[in-house]
């Protein structure tokens, strides 16, 4: 049997197949688990929002409890580092009071880099 | 015959569909077509339990099961083709051992793997399954169906028992090994009794303990439930349906004479 038909039987490709697929798959999270998730803040016209609050929530056994937070820069933008997670919440809130609807984040696998649509600070409180 | 196979197939489609939408199964009434289907019930499932650790215990067991039992159900077959002293009774006890359920041998099995200092290992949980009768007899059967002159022509050319095993009814013989392979993957992959008996440590449980303990942890994770049942599922449907011809023809070869 020559290696071409060992290689084509499928008790070989199926395996040989799977076995491609996962270290695929492994290659592409070993270049994309950097732990960062960022975005920005803006307001209800789109203009970014300087010195409010990102708070991160994550997964317990019952709720979420918040975990981390860190403040936007002058252009709106935020940026957590080292993020070993894979599913969690995000809310930004202004010292105001007002804040954005919490965003329920999951990802593909942990500590996934992640960057995410902006959080839009309305009117509520 | 097609609606046969479709009402066996809802139970997997429904299985299916809950892991991928984490919809309440006692919703009425029940979507037919999955809702926003999505994946992330198996990310949860990843990291939620140690999966890839039950994975691993659950690969290392049925690999050394199924090993095992080729090793000693294909030495155990090829003596019961040849004539020996108190063949007939040996034949009749192992029959009659079948008769003997497992639950019942619990007792002595546990304290033969403690006194062989194996409790809490791989090669502990596997130990049982290492042979198994029915697959003795499988290989029995298929090695009476190589013609005699074969192995008459084999040892005239002075081939020894193993060869002529190893050379001339092995190779005839692969749909009993494919039958071996794919009846011991699911047994050693399926088995939650033995495994949960001889482990003591989560870190040697396999993924049935895992789904078990999962159970028991979790609450409120109806997807993540599902899509669990699915990753265990999985394994043994893929070997199922990779082997499914050997499979069919193993069982079949000697029902039938001529």
């Amino acid at each position: 049997m020559s290696w071409l038909a060992i290689l084509r039987h499928r008790f070989v490709a199926v395996p040989l197949g799977l076995f491609v697929v996962a270290l695929g798959w492994n290659i592409y999270v070993g270049m994309n688990d950097g732990g960062i998730i960022a975005g920005t803040v803006v307001d209800a016209t789109g203009r970014p929002i300087a010195g409010a609050r990102v708070v991160f929530f994550e997964r317990s056994m019952l709720n979420y409890v918040e975990q981390r937070s860190v403040t936007t820069d002058a252009q709106g933008a935020w940026r957590f580092d080292g993020m070993a997670v894979h599913i969690g919440q995000i809310e930004a809130r202004l010292p105001d009071g007002r804040s954005s609807e919490r965003r329920q984040l999951r990802l593909w696998f942990r500590a996934q880099n992640t960057w995410l649509a902006p959080l839009v600070v309305d009117g509520h409180r | 015959m097609v609606v046969i196979c479709v009402l066996m197939l809802i139970p997997f489609y429904w299985v299916l569909k809950t892991s991928l939408t984490g919809e309440n199964i006692y919703a009425y009434p029940p979507a037919i077509i999955p809702v926003d289907p999505h994946l992330f019930n198996y990310v949860d499932v990843w990291y939620m339990i140690p999966f890839p650790r039950y994975l691993l215990n659950s690969v290392i067991v049925t690999l050394m099961a199924v090993c095992g039992n080729l090793l000693f159900n294909t030495a155990a077959g090829y003596a019961l083709t040849r004539d020996f002293p108190a063949k007939r009774w040996v034949v009749l006890l192992l029959l009659s051992c079948m008769l003997i359920p497992f639950q019942a041998t619990i007792i002595p099995a546990y304290l033969i793997t403690s006194w062989l200092g194996v409790l809490n290992t791989h090669l502990g949980i596997a130990l049982p399954m290492l042979s198994t009768i029915i697959c003795i007899f499988i290989f029995k059967a298929s090695f009476e169906a190589v013609p005699r002159s074969l192995i008459d022509a084999a040892r005239i050319d002075g081939l020894s028992e193993w060869r002529v095993m190893v050379r001339i009814m092995l190779p005839l013989s692969k749909p009993a090994i494919a039958t071996n392979v794919i009846l011991n993957s699911i047994w050693s992959w399926n088995a939650f009794m033995w495994p949960l008996i001889i482990t003591r440590s989560p870190e040697m449980q396999t993924l049935p303990l895992g789904l078990a303990r999962f159970l028991s942890v979790m609450e409120n994770t109806t997807g993540a439930l599902y899509a669990f049942v699915v990753l265990v599922l999985v394994p043994g449907l893929a070997i199922f349906l990779m082997a499914q011809k050997e499979f069919i023809q193993g069982l079949t070869s000697g029902a039938t004479k001529g």
